[in-house]
């Protein structure tokens, strides 16, 4: 199996933007290439979207991007698995190469979800769950973390401060992210422990506030990937793809022995670490899927960060800061750097690329001397998660 | 021939599956039984379907939350959710019809409206007090 590095990166704003889907996936693979080096020469190319077909009224969208930016005749799909698609379609592309089928491959991920209004976008991601057991309640992604956030504080005595903690870190970093959708800080002042906390930071889906959610996005963010023995054609240094590990679960959040335990990241991990040959002690920095803070916290231990209900420890110590000694979602992570669906797995490891290369510096949020990261990326509620490990070479 | 009773009579009644040879109970249905691989047919055309065994009566609340941000179809300022587990051990999401509830509460589901959408009525499991 060949070796894969990422040459290129690119990424478009993430917030309202009044442009066609395929625009917003265009402007982000050009910004991906100029970031390569080149015009053209792309063998294939994947596009990860999850609700072009159902809020933006097209479908095939792969075909268009590559006719948009004129690259035919390469190859080309879509790729869908729900809010992993981005990170599906990065294995994908990895796939491509490491068969020899490619040599050069652009993966895009994008979403326009702002097209419609916020009920019909929050309805939309809940089209993933289960048609007669789950979606016909009503339930949304959002009554599923309240759920878990619940469940996971009655067992391990996490408080909703620690939240706060996390969402202030988050708009903390985001700030410094000019792709970042939202750049307003916040303090805890404001959002906990003020005389206006419940109208600033209002129950959203009981026990999580308002500031524990990530926003609806629109945005693209893309990669240009290569085989290694073809990386010096690129003016950029690779960062090497080191290991990518995926593992499913149950669809119906209830049918799981443990409610708790998110076995699909530990298992993704898993096999990511066993792939790179390292292990969660060797990553310097991560990307986790924080669409509700509570994912931040699980997933930290799931991925072996911390034992089960360390998290909080943690976040009181600032381990997770970008001065800590375990940065996590440097970005802003999906609370507060967006997520628009189908780009956020692309847009995940887009930042640990810019971490590796040591290009954060300039937007003052760089992770000291970062060799390892991981970004994992989670579908459904838990139910199909891929971890990728990227390595400095 | 179907009368238009019988066409549109809708069961309002939540099932859990038995599989008929080894007698595992699921919610929702699957295709195949986990534990012996029997397959079910919902058409009844090549394989009979599951066994349908009512779902209501006493269970255990696991965890809940009420939210406020609805989608479609929900005539109310908020709705409140819950993942119960029945004594023989299936558990099940289900519509929380209690103002103030508590983790590790016995509740009792009963079938009931869960959602109204245009032209479909949906019923589900709400739970009660016990």
């Amino acid at each position: 199996m060949r070796q894969v590095g990422i040459v290129g990166i690119g990424h478009s704003k993430f917030g309202r933007m009044d442009f066609d889907l395929v625009d917003i996936l265009a402007w982000s693979s050009l910004e991906a290439m100029k970031d390569a080096g080149i015009s053209g020469g792309i063998d294939q190319v994947f596009v990860a979207n999850m609700g072009a077909g159902a809020i933006n009224h097209q479908t095939a969208v792969a075909s268009s991007l590559v006719s948009r930016i004129f690259l035919e005749p390469a190859m080309a799909e879509t790729v869908e698995n729900g809010p992993a698609s981005g990170a599906s379609a990065v294995k994908c592309g990895y796939m491509a190469i490491a068969s020899g089928m490619a040599d050069v491959v652009l993966v895009t991920g994008g979403e326009r979800m702002r097209e419609v209004i916020p009920w019909k976008a929050t309805d939309f991601v809940a089209t993933l769950t289960h048609p007669d057991a789950e979606y016909a309640y009503g339930v949304t992604l959002p009554a599923f973390g309240g759920m878990y956030t619940r469940a996971y504080m009655e067992r391990y005595g996490l408080e909703e401060r620690h939240l706060a903690m996390l969402a202030v870190k988050a708009h903390r970093n985001a700030e410094r992210n000019p792709f970042a959708h939202i750049e307003e800080s916040a303090s805890m002042g404001g959002i906990w422990d003020g005389p206006h906390r419940d109208v600033v930071n209002p129950i959203m889906a009981d026990p999580l506030r308002l500031y524990d959610m990530c926003p609806v996005s629109d945005g693209a963010a893309s990669l240009v990937l290569c085989a290694m023995e073809v990386a010096d054609r690129f003016p950029k240094k690779p960062v090497r793809i080191a290991g990518i590990g995926q593992a499913t679960d149950t669809h119906c959040v209830h049918n799981r022995e443990d409610i708790l335990d998110l076995k699909a990241v530990r298992l993704a991990a898993e096999r990511a670490y066993t792939m790179a040959g390292l292990g969660p002690e060797d990553v310097s920095c991560a990307e986790l899927h924080d669409a509700f803070l509570i994912l931040e916290v699980a997933i930290s231990e799931a991925v072996g960060f911390w034992k089960p209900g360390e998290a909080k420890l943690a976040i009181e110590r600032g381990d997770t800061e970008i001065r800590g000694t375990r940065p996590i979602n440097t970005s802003g992570g999906l609370k507060a750097k967006g997520h628009p669906v189908g780009a956020t797995g692309v847009s995940q490891i887009h930042e640990i690329v810019k971490q590796l290369r040591g290009e954060a510096a300039r937007e003052d949020r760089q992770v000291n001397d970062p060799k390892v990261g991981l970004a994992v990326n989670f579908g459904g509620f838990g139910n199909n998660v891929v971890a990728t490990i990227l390595a400095k070479e | 021939m179907v009368s238009t009773t019988e066409l549109y009579a809708v069961d309002t009644h939540v099932y859990a599956s038995r599989c008929p040879r080894c007698g595992a109970l699921y919610h929702p249905a699957p295709m195949v039984c986990k534990t012996c691989r029997t397959r079910r047919d919902p058409s009844v055309t090549v394989f009979p379907d599951f066994d349908k065994v009512p779902m209501e009566g006493p269970c255990k609340l696991l965890t809940w939350t009420r939210i406020y941000a609805l989608p479609d179809g929900i005539d109310r300022p908020s709705s409140t959710f819950g993942i119960v587990e029945f004594p023989n051990g299936l558990r099940a999401l289900g519509q929380l019809m209690v103002d103030e509830p508590r983790s590790g509460a016995a509740l009792v589901a009963r079938s009931g409206l869960v959602r109204e959408l245009v032209g479909r009525d949906f019923y589900g499991l709400q739970l009660f007090s016990a």
